[in-house]
């Protein structure tokens, strides 16, 4: 990570700025596989009912939404930095995105006030929902073309010298390294949760069984 | 859909239509809502420039977007005030026709504002209009609603089931249809708008098209899991 | 003989409370069932669930030999579900109610069968009034008129005496005695002890999400019964 700020090379128009670069396109990408993976998950529910894909899911939001918000704000600074300005409301990325976390935000809105026993399923069915909307919310945004940003991958493959595809290969992977490993710990936090609250009842029920 | 399921949805919209002509409460509060709407967004912008054209097709879906809100949340309430819900679902009704009858409901409510709104609006903004570019909003306004209806159908139908429904559905709701407002203000726009762009007017049609067909797939392939408990 | 119900090991929870708590349960045709027991025993979430408007956690079910795990849609038409409230919109008038639910069963002839049923619960007179202006024992038997109005072949009836007047009590005992004949069969849930014994050929008790007890009413005398009904609640 921190040889993404030292030895990383140097976009030679936007200076030390671009380093940003290597944050952010790995953070988005990211978080659209994070949501992915709820969308999975949720249909994994739907079909076997098991309690693990519901945490899955959860789980996944919480972290897509996470790099989601990172990513926003990532492109904000680069926005600053290249174009003058905090926020560009014609640049199509960082306005899908905005259009991302609103759409996620309502996966909790929706978690906190459904009935209990309904609550796993309609999380599964918003994560598919959701997951839908993305593309369509990344077209509908992009329809109004913009050319403001810069288009680093182009058709003929990327766009950027060796050296710095090497790097951004690097930050990618360690940030797919860092989603994984941040779901993990939290699925493991939760199984220990339950596990707990399991053991709790059931000593309950055997004191007042006593 | 056989014979049986479309007696189903027809006797489904029925109800539906001889409820709401006891009442004409939403279609009512719809259409004023919708109005006074469009005098707010006319002050809020309108007043800084002398000729709104160019605002028309925002203001005309960003106030149509708001008014869904009012249509979708009126969806399974007369079922949940007169308890009559348990009757619905013990009845031998595929999923897919109570669904599609709520759906079909909300594009009639949706159509029914849009008779009076739509050509108000143009009086209001537009500066020449003609009709055939009513015509052409006409099918904007169509393929809005039968996306506006699915999303709704299935977003409702889940807020009903769950606490402080009249807080969750709109913020449930409204992320869902910002695709369908750039879209149908976009083409909107492209016609009633100075450009005159009807390249641009099919192909923002051609996505409400795409959105609306998604949507409907998202729904049929989930609303099983929605409704039963 | 195909069974009406089959159930068996049903659990459901909410919450993580186990209202129903592994119950079998078996009604061959010809005979009706009453289901008794104490406020939160789990009775109506086990009535809910042979009315498929509740899954089983775990456990299955077969209603009229179609297993609601996998085709509820199957058994829905050969059932009929009443509640506490009569399940009509209270905004439509008694003959719209009728013409709805008659569609929805794809009930055929129906024009001639909905005076039929009105005038069977007393209430043609005001067939083109709503269920609103109706009195709580008229929609109550309004409830009895879309009961019946499909010809169900099984009842599932939870509380059904509650805010009915005389003559919809009168309605209700008579359907329930003729529901013993043609292949039918019904499952009640109710709390008169009485009634659970004198319109049921077979009585079951639940107590805390279990069947604590199972017997034939034949011979079993009301008050022997709320004896027994006290031994096994207590």
């Amino acid at each position: 990570m921190i040889g993404l700020f030292l030895v990383a090379p140097e976009d030679a128009d936007q200076g030390v700025i671009q380093r940003i670069f290597y944050f952010h396109v790995p953070i988005a990408l990211v978080s659209l596989v994070a949501f992915g993976v709820a969308c999975v998950a949720g249909i994994l529910y739907l079909r076997g009912g098991r309690e693990h894909w519901d945490e899955v899911g959860v789980v996944s939001v919480g972290l897509g939404m996470l790099f989601s918000v990172l990513t926003v704000i990532t492109g904000s600074i680069w926005a600053k930095a290249s174009w003058g300005t905090w926020w560009v409301w014609d640049d199509p990325r960082l306005v899908t995105y905005l259009v991302v976390i609103l759409l996620y935000a309502a996966y909790f809105v929706l978690r906190s006030s459904a009935e209990d026993n309904r609550r796993a399923r309609y999380s599964a069915v918003y994560g598919i929902f959701a997951f839908a909307g993305v593309p369509l919310s990344f077209y509908s945004v992009r329809v109004a073309q913009s050319f403001v940003h810069p288009v680093v991958f182009t058709r003929g493959g990327a766009d950027m010298p060796g050296s710095m595809l090497i790097w951004f290969v690097i930050s990618l992977v360690a940030m797919f390294g860092v989603f994984a490993t941040l779901l993990q710990l939290e699925l493991l936090q939760r199984r220990a949760d339950r596990a707990m609250r399991d053991l709790k009842t059931r000593l309950e029920a055997l004191m007042a069984g006593a | 859909m056989n014979p049986a399921m479309a007696r189903q949805l027809r006797a489904l919209l029925t109800k539906d239509l001889r409820l709401e002509l006891r009442t004409r409460e939403t279609a009512v509060a719809m259409g004023l809502f919708a109005l006074v709407g469009m005098v707010i967004f006319q002050f809020a912008i309108g007043t800084r420039t002398d000729d709104a054209t160019p605002f028309a097709g925002g203001i005309i879906w960003a106030t149509l977007a708001l008014t869904a809100v009012l249509g979708v949340g009126r969806t399974w309430v007369a079922e949940r005030e007169q308890r009559v819900l348990d009757a619905l679902l013990a009845a031998p009704v595929p999923r897919l026709v109570l669904m599609s009858a709520r759906a079909v409901a909300l594009v009639l409510y949706l159509l029914a504002v849009q008779v009076v709104v739509v050509p108000l609006a143009m009086i209001f903004f537009v500066r020449e209009g003609s009709f055939a570019d009513l015509g052409l909003t006409v099918v904007v306004c169509l393929l809005a609603d039968v996306a506006i209806a699915l999303v709704g159908a299935l977003l409702a139908s889940m807020s009903v089931f769950s606490r402080a429904r009249e807080l969750l559905l709109p913020v449930l709701l409204l992320p869902s249809l910002i695709p369908v407002v750039i879209a149908a203000a976009g083409a909107t726009h492209a016609v009633l708008g100075p450009a005159h762009a009807l390249d641009e007017y099919w192909r923002y049609c051609v996505f409400l098209a795409v959105y609306a067909v998604v949507f409907g797939l998202v729904a049929f392939a989930t609303f099983d899991h929605i409704l039963d408990d | 003989m195909t069974a009406l119900v089959r159930a068996r090991g049903l659990v459901r929870a909410f919450g993580g409370r186990r209202a129903v708590d592994g119950v079998d349960l078996d009604l061959l045709p010809g005979r009706r069932l009453s289901v008794v027991g104490p406020n939160g025993a789990g009775k109506s979430t086990l009535l809910r669930m042979l009315a498929t408007l509740l899954r089983p956690d775990t456990g299955t079910i077969e209603l009229v030999g179609h297993d609601i795990g996998a085709r509820a849609q199957r058994a829905r038409p050969h059932l009929g579900y009443l509640g506490h409230d009569p399940l009509v919109y209270l905004d439509l008038t008694a003959w719209q109610n009728l013409e709805l639910f008659g569609d929805l069963y794809g009930v055929p002839a129906l024009r001639e069968r909905i005076p039929e049923a009105l005038s069977r619960v007393g209430l043609l007179p005001r067939a083109h009034d709503p269920v609103r202006t109706f009195s709580r024992g008229m929609a109550q038997r309004m409830g009895i008129a879309r009961l019946t109005l499909h010809e169900p072949t099984l009842l599932v009836l939870d509380e059904p005496y509650t805010g009915l007047d005389a003559q919809g009590a009168r309605l209700l005992d008579d359907l329930l005695a003729g529901f013993s004949t043609g292949g039918r069969g019904a499952v009640m849930v109710t709390h008169e002890l009485t009634r659970a014994v004198e319109l049921a050929d077979e009585v079951m008790v639940m107590r805390a999400g279990r069947s604590v007890g199972r017997m034939e009413t034949a011979g079993l005398g009301a008050a022997a019964f709320a004896d027994r009904y006290r031994e096994l609640t207590s």
